[in-house]
Formats: C-alpha cells, sequence, structure tokens
C-alpha cells in the first residue's frame, strides 16, 4: 500500500477525530477570504476616494492582524494534533516504517485536513461572503448595494496566504516526527503531563507574573503625549507576558495549595476536578493565557466599537450645532443674515460672537496649528446664554486660559495638566478644555482660547476681530435653496471677507468611522469564536483522554451525575479563569481607550464584558455536552 | 465455602453450594448468557449455580473463552444475564435498576483491575479516599479510614506520591485499599496479578490473604495462573460455560497448588474434572 493511500485511510477512518481541527482552520480561513473580498469587491466605491482610501488602511491593517493570528492559530492547532497523532501513528515503528516515513505519513495527512479546511472555509467562505457584507454594513448604516460577488482574486489571495503558513507547521511536523526517538513518539501523550511543579518554580513566577502584569496595567493608563503609542505597545507585550506567567505560576500554586488542603478536597466531587485541573496545568495554561488574551483582545475591539459608535454621533451633532455660519468683519449682519435663513425655514437656535483672529506666530502652544483665535469669557457666556448651551467656567484671572476644543474620534495625548500657552509673548495656564460646540464646525477649523474680558481688551490690537453669526434650522429639506440664497446674500455684500459654512446633513464625510466601528465588532466576533474553538479543541481532547478514566470509574460504581457534577466544575473553571483575569484586564484596556477618546466608558465595559460572557456560557455549555458524549458515554 | 469442606476436589460438573443462607453474599442461579443477534447465538454461560459466603476466598479459573470474564461482569453488576438470578446480599441484581445498580456497586462492592486503573491525577491517598468523599463521608474520617488501609498494605511511605512514582505492585495495594476501603460486601478481582511481577504478585496475594482471614474481606478473584488461584480457599474451574469442577484447599498452600496443577495437567488444560 502507498503511503498516499494509508494517509487517505487514516484520514477517512479518524475523520471524526480530525473534525475539529478541519472546522476551526476552516473558520479562519472563512474570516481571511471574507476581508479580502471585502477590499476587491467594491462595496465601498460609494463612500468617495478619501473615505474609501481610509477603509482600505483600516482593512489592510486587520488583514495583517488577522494573518497573524491565523499564523498563531495554525501553530497552536497543529501542535495539539502533532501530539494526539504522535502517540498512534508510533505504533508504525513496530511495523518496521522509518521515522521519515512516519513523518511523510503525518504530513499527507496533515495536507488533507489542511485542504479540507481550506475547501470548507473557501466554500462556506464565499457563500457567507454576502452576508459578511450585509451584516458588515447593516452595523455601519452604510447604503451600500450588496453584491454576491465571491470574486476568483480574494480566493487566490487567501489560499496563498493560508497554504504558506500551514505548509510551514505541516514540515515542521514531518522534522518533528522524522528526528523523534521511537520511545518519544510512543509515549508522547504522557510527556505534556506533569504533575505536581516545584513550588518555588511556582511562587518565582506568580511574583514575576504579578510584577510584569501591574507594570503593563500602569503603562495602559499612564497618561501622556505621543510616548503613549510606545507605551500602549509595550503594555500589550506585557500584560501578554503577565498572562502567561500568572497561568503558570499563580493558578497552579493555588489549586496546588488547594489540594493540600483535605478537609476541602474531600468533598464531593472535588477530588476528582481539582486533581484534574492540577495535573493538566502544565499542559494547559498556555492554552488558558492564549485563550484569556484573546478575549481581552475582543472584549477592547468591542469596547471601541461601542465607544467608536458613540463618539462618532456626537462628532456628527457636535459638526450640526449649527447649519450656517457666518464670519465677517462686519457686526451688523444678524438681521440681513436671519432674514436670509428664516425664509422658508424654522430657525431652532443662533447666535453670535465676536472672535479675535491672531497670526500663528503670534501664539507658541503645545502643538501647532496655524489658525488661532480668542474669545472673551463673558462673550462666551453669553453666547450660550443665547443659544441655550452650558457655561460651567469660573471667571478667569489675567493668566488663565480655556481650551474650547473639538470632539476627537480618538487622541493619542492624554496628559492635558499643567499645560501653557504664550499669546503675544505672555504666558497662560491652561485651567480647562472643553469641547462643547459652542462655535460647532468651526471649532474644528480653528484652535480657540478664552481669556478674561481685560486680557481680550489688551490683546485685541494684536489680531484681527471677525464677527460669528450662528444658525442652526430645523428642518434641513430647504438646505440647498438657503445655501444658495445665503451665498446670494454673501455675494452681495461689499468686499469679499465674508466668509460663509454650511455644513451640509447628509454628508458622508465620516463614512469611514462607520466601516472602522463594525470592522471592529467583527474583529469582536473573530477572536470570540477562535477563543471558543481553541477552548473547545482543547477540552474535546482531554475528554478523549478522559474517558479510560471515567469508563472505569463508572464500574466502581460512580454515579454518572457524581461525574458529570465533576466535568462541569472542571470545565467551569477552564472557561472562568482566563474569563477573571480578562474581565480584570478589561479595566485597563478599556480604561487606556477611555482615556484617548477622553469619555467615561466604564458601561462600555460593563456591556461588552457581559455580551463576552454570555457567549462563554454558550461555549462551556457546548463543551459540557461534547465532554459527556465523549468521556462519559459509553457504548 | 463453609460446606463440604471436607469433600475434596471431585465434584460433579455445574455444583452447587449447599444453600444455607446465614452469611451469604452472593447467590447465582442457573445463569445464562447469550451473545449475538437471533439465529446466530453463542451461549457463553450454559447455567452456573453458585453460592458465595462471607469470608470465602474464591478463584475462578478456566481456558480463554470458558466464560470467566463473563461470568465476574455479570456477578459484578457490570453485565446483564439473559437468564438466572444473582442475588448480591439478599437483593436480585437482575431485577433493580441502573441507578440502584450504581449505587450497589458503590456501597457493595469493591473492584480490583488487572491494570489498577488508578487516577493518574491525583495521589495515592486521594485516589484511596475517592469512593468515600464521593459517598459524603467526612474528611477527617475518610482520611483516617485511608490510612488505616495503607498501613495494613504497607503503602503508608508511599500515600502522597503519584500512581506514575509508584511500582505496579504498589499500584495494586493501592487498588485493593481502594476497593476495600469503603466497607464492601466483596472483592472482584478481574487477574489482579496479571500485570505484576512474581515477588509484586505475592505480595498482593499475601495482602488478599491477610484482609481475608482477619474478616475484612470476601473475594472472588478471575485468574488463570495456578500459583495466584493457591491463595484461595475454594478454586473453581470454569469450562465450556459450566463450572467443571471445585478444589478446595486442605493441608497448605503448596499441596493445593499442586493439587490445581494436577487437575490442570491431567485435563491438558480442558478442565474436565473426573
Amino acid at each position: 500500500m502507498s503511503m498516499m493511500k494509508l494517509a487517505l485511510i487514516n484520514f477517512r477512518n479518524g475523520f471524526r477525530n480530525y473534525l475539529s481541527l478541519v472546522l476551526s482552520l476552516a473558520f479562519t480561513v472563512l474570516v481571511l477570504f471574507n476581508f479580502q473580498n471585502l477590499i476587491t469587491s467594491g462595496a465601498f466605491e460609494v463612500l468617495g476616494t478619501r473615505n474609501r482610501e481610509y477603509v482600505e488602511i483600516i482593512v489592510n491593517m486587520i488583514t495583517f492582524v488577522l494573518v497573524c493570528f491565523l499564523f498563531f492559530f495554525i501553530w497552536y492547532s497543529t501542535n495539539v494534533f502533532l501530539t494526539r497523532r504522535k502517540k498512534e501513528i508510533g505504533i508504525y515503528v513496530f511495523m518496521g516504517l522509518s521515522n521519515e516515513k512516519i513523518g511523510k505519513l503525518y504530513f499527507l495527512e496533515t495536507m488533507f485536513t489542511g485542504l479540507s479546511a481550506l475547501v470548507t472555509g473557501l466554500v462556506f467562505g464565499a457563500l457567507s461572503s454576502g452576508l459578511f457584507q450585509m451584516i458588515l454594513l447593516a452595523i455601519s448604516d452604510l447604503a451600500v448595494e450588496i453584491r454576491f460577488s465571491p470574486a476568483l482574486k480574494p480566493a487566490a489571495v487567501t489560499t496563498v496566504i493560508y497554504g504558506t503558513v500551514y505548509l510551514i507547521f505541516a514540515v515542521k511536523g514531518y522534522i518533528n516526527l522524522a528526528r523523534s526517538s521511537v520511545i518519544g513518539m510512543i509515549s508522547a501523550a504522557k510527556y505534556n503531563e506533569y504533575v505536581r511543579q516545584k513550588n518555588i518554580v511556582l511562587l518565582l513566577r506568580s511574583v514575576l507574573g504579578i510584577a510584569v502584569l501591574g507594570s503593563g496595567y500602569y503603562l495602559a493608563m499612564k497618561r501622556g503625549g505621543m510616548e503613549i503609542m510606545g507605551n500602549a505597545l509595550a503594555a500589550v507585550v506585557l500584560v501578554t507576558a503577565g498572562v502567561y506567567l500568572l497561568f503558570g505560576g499563580l493558578i497552579p500554586a493555588f489549586f496546588q495549595a488547594m489540594a493540600e488542603n483535605k478537609r476541602f478536597l474531600y468533598k464531593g466531587s472535588r477530588v476528582l476536578w481539582v486533581n484534574s485541573l492540577i495535573f493538566r496545568m502544565k499542559k494547559n495554561y498556555r492554552t488558558y493565557a492564549m485563550v484569556c488574551v484573546l478575549l481581552l483582545c475582543s472584549v477592547t475591539a468591542l469596547a471601541t466599537s461601542f465607544a467608536m459608535k458613540g463618539r462618532y454621533d456626537s462628532i456628527i451633532q457636535f459638526e450640526n450645532t449649527y447649519t450656517f455660519q457666518l464670519l465677517s468683519p462686519r457686526d451688523d449682519l444678524g438681521q440681513q443674515a436671519e432674514a436670509v435663513i428664516g425664509e422658508g425655514n424654522d430657525i431652532a437656535a443662533k447666535s453670535r460672537i465676536p472672535i479675535l483672529c491672531l497670526d500663528s506666530s503670534l501664539v507658541e502652544s503645545r502643538y501647532y496649528d496655524n489658525q488661532y483665535a480668542i474669545l472673551s469669557w463673558s462673550g462666551l457666556k453669553e453666547l450660550a446664554q443665547e443659544a441655550g448651551m452650558e457655561f460651567p467656567f469660573a471667571p478667569l484671572e489675567d493668566d488663565q486660559i480655556i481650551k474650547v476644543s473639538h470632539l476627537y474620534l480618538m487622541s493619542l495625548l492624554t496628559d492635558r495638566s499643567g499645560v501653557t500657552i504664550a499669546i503675544g509673548g505672555k504666558t497662560y495656564h491652561q485651567t480647562d478644555d472643553t469641547s462643547i460646540p459652542y462655535l460647532g464646525y468651526l471649532q474644528e477649523a480653528k484652535s480657540f482660547y478664552v481669556v478674561n474680558d481685560r486680557e481680550y481688551e489688551r490683546l485685541r490690537p494684536m489680531g484681527e476681530e471677525l464677527y460669528t453669526y450662528n444658525y442652526r434650522i430645523r428642518d434641513t429639506g430647504n438646505f440647498i435653496q438657503t445655501r444658495d440664497a445665503l451665498d446670494g446674500f454673501v455675494a452681495g455684500l461689499e468686499g469679499d471677507d465674508t466668509a460663509r459654512i454650511a455644513i451640509d446633513p447628509q454628508s458622508n464625510e465620516l463614512d469611514w468611522v462607520k466601516v472602522m466601528y463594525s470592522i471592529c465588532v467583527f474583529m469582536f466576533l473573530v477572536f470570540v469564536l477562535a477563543s471558543g474553538s481553541i477552548m473547545f479543541m482543547k477540552l474535546y481532547n482531554d475528554a478523549f483522554e478522559e474517558k479510560e478514566r471515567y469508563r472505569a470509574l463508572m464500574k466502581m460504581g460512580f454515579d454518572r451525575e457524581i461525574l458529570r457534577s465533576s466535568v462541569k466544575a472542571e470545565l467551569a473553571v477552564a472557561y472562568g479563569l482566563p474569563f477573571v483575569l480578562m474581565a480584570v484586564s478589561s479595566l485597563f484596556s478599556v480604561g487606556a481607550l477611555a482615556r484617548m477618546m477622553f469619555m467615561d466608558l466604564t458601561g462600555v465595559n460593563v456591556v461588552s464584558v457581559a455580551v463576552v460572557l454570555g457567549i462563554l456560557v454558550a461555549w462551556y455549555v457546548l463543551s459540557v455536552r461534547a465532554y459527556e458524549k465523549n468521556a462519559l458515554l459509553f457504548r | 465455602m463453609k460446606e463440604n469442606q471436607e469433600k475434596e476436589n471431585q465434584e460433579t460438573p455445574g455444583a452447587v453450594s449447599v444453600p444455607s443462607r446465614q452469611d451469604e453474599v452472593v447467590r447465582v442461579r442457573n445463569l445464562v448468557k447469550t451473545y449475538g443477534a437471533k439465529g446466530f447465538q453463542t451461549k457463553v454461560l450454559k447455567g452456573i449455580d453458585l453460592t458465595i459466603h462471607k469470608q470465602d476466598f474464591i478463584a475462578i479459573m478456566g481456558p480463554s473463552g470458558s466464560g470467566k470474564t463473563t461470568f465476574l461482569n455479570i456477578l459484578s453488576t457490570i453485565d446483564k444475564p439473559t437468564q438466572g438470578t444473582v442475588v448480591l446480599d439478599g437483593q436480585d441484581i437482575t431485577e433493580v435498576s441502573n441507578k440502584e445498580l450504581s449505587r450497589l456497586r458503590r456501597d457493595k462492592i469493591g473492584f480490583v483491575f488487572q491494570d489498577y486503573n488508578l487516577l493518574d491525577t491525583m495521589t495515592l491517598l486521594d485516589n484511596i479516599v475517592l469512593p468515600l468523599t464521593l459517598n459524603g463521608v467526612p474528611a477527617r474520617e475518610a482520611g483516617n479510614r485511608a490510612k488505616e488501609l495503607a498501613q495494613l498494605m504497607g503503602l503508608s511511605e508511599h500515600l502522597k506520591k503519584y500512581p506514575y512514582q509508584l511500582s505496579g505492585g504498589q499500584k495494586q495495594r493501592g487498588a485493593v485499599c481502594r476497593a476495600l476501603v469503603p466497607g464492601p460486601r466483596i472483592i472482584f478481582a478481574d487477574e489482579p496479578t496479571g500485570a505484576l511481577d512474581s515477588k509484586s504478585g505475592k505480595d498482593l496475594l499475601e495482602c488478599f490473604k491477610a484482609v481475608n482471614e482477619n474478616g475484612q474481606a470476601t473475594i472472588l478473584m478471575v485468574t488463570h495462573d495456578p500459583f495466584c488461584a493457591s491463595y484461595a480457599k475454594d478454586v473453581y474451574m470454569l469450562g465450556d460455560g459450566k463450572i467443571m469442577c471445585r478444589i478446595t484447599r486442605g493441608n497448605g498452600r503448596k499441596e493445593f497448588y499442586d493439587r490445581i496443577i494436577d487437575v490442570q495437567t491431567s485435563v491438558g488444560g480442558d478442565f474436565l474434572c473426573q
């Protein structure tokens, strides 16, 4: 019999055992394919060139993340598979097969598995591509026509990426087997399981883990300027390392201590599941850590999505504070402008304020801007009253200043304390930074600062005073006519230094943000499904190994219910540990996000963690069923 | 076997102990087990009668395919007979629910397997204590009972070790402790020395003998090894699904062993008693 035929027979007969691997790999192929398909499908053409460029950058970044994920996922799953196959396939040693031939057999079987996963992933990817785009665009709320267009290019790109990564690990498996000793092959399954680990090693790992994790949390939450990018990267590395160390140290130490306490241990089925957890901890802690990190990614992605959606809505609201704005050196345009805008429109809000425009050479601030404008404290207070906005600022001293900024999607500059600004040679201390939309869209175009009235008068000779006239209309049905009428009014004014701003409520300038937050939702799904399937695969494998133990226990008369409760407890801990550490770590990852977005994300954090919990519970129920089926039901 | 002690080895095939109900642990009547679909059935057990009393130590011997394991599986409630009754401690196990069977196995039966079946996830102490903790026995009491038995079996030094750190003999003695710890009515041992070297096997059998003689255990052991069987008080030879004969121990183990060998060699392994 040729090796090919033998491998095929093995693959066919053992398909049930391969199924979890095939499905997990197929899932990654499906995700990658759909992403590639999204770029090439032209679904974002409607967004306009600028938006499309943004979206393509984002999708390319996500593809990179996905490829990294694919790399580790394939590494992990083929490793699990190799350990399992090693023992079975090792039997061929006794039939006189050389290590190289056994390696070849494994390689061929692995290729069958990989090929099945690729075909399954591509077929389901093609079938679901329309659905995928629909979901993505539905979350984005974009009016894009969905086309069922599984194209050849994304399939080819996916095949090349997946094929390359998969081949690397198939070859790695071949080399591993070819170099294995006979005894190593036969007892492969046992090599991964050590029983008790030395307390001192666990203690060292625990201390190091807490220190590393704590440093990661600290860096994530540390406010700062541009260095925050470096801090964030370091935090990711430290938190990942810390999670690994904690799972490798503190958690086994904790369970070993539990096992020492016999009064605790000898109660119900604890003696079974606590011992079983300890027994597998050395092998499983990496999986728990990996799942914890993936869950943390997923919860952060979901929180980012929620937060971005909220911020997007706020920015849109911010920009639409006024529908029309005039900026003019004349202070007498109010009545005429109101008459033009009020024709056929109901004016919902209006305000007026003089602003002092300064040349950028006169201002020295932390960040360079080319348009600066000064507002007087009482002028702004008046505007707030006129437009019905809050004004929570106390009168300012001569050397104090308030920044009136706009809403950012996200800012890396999280430290806003101790900021000073020099204007015309005098230094002011910034006491506040507000994003109340007093001047609406204008706030996005210029850097506004508020000083007290005395300082305003002092600064006045240094710049040019302009007047803003701001109007919001209730119904934007007449927007275009009004805009044209206003243009006519402005053109009819003497001189050409009056500017008009019209905010189109239908503008799609920020549509790329919608795509971004829907992609975040998708990433969340990818991560949460991946972590669930990794856990599921692990427990599915464990169940096979436990079968004989449970069979013996049942022979001895142990009630199936007791064994079932032991399985449930063990699996609950397996899912619970990564979840708990993830929930704690999310306080810091989402906290860092909150700092970059300058908003309170506690609610978002809680909701995101709850969503992940819900999904994990579903995975848990599924795993318990599979485990019981494999380990507790005998024919 | 209390009755017929004076009568030696030559019993009629299908021999039945005189049904004295006192101290009776197991009573088997007309036990039949058939495998296979209708029309293609194989009769593995063909009507076995046997009574086991408290403090009996019985060995079941027989060639491969004689039905030893099937017989043991039915007696230990793992399998069900096609016909006949098996009364364990006054309860007919052929007529009780699966749940009740689990309870019976847990409370009244101790198992010793050829491959020990100790859980490699836990220490020897935890393995021994396991049946007690799952039965809700308080931790302190469970621990004390396990330690007492471990001392009896010479395992006190090894209680904190994991099965992979123990020798085969130690593992099997640990398994015996685990079987004995709930105080079962009977111990069923399936080839208990099958995986042990001769020294470890002998140690184990000495332990069996000790717990049997001090009244801690009634034992039914399936074996194909005459040396192992010579530790029992009675040896039943099974052949072709029936009890071919019973050999009862007389003046010492060596002489008993010789008689078992004699019976084996005289019938060429077919165990047809004359």
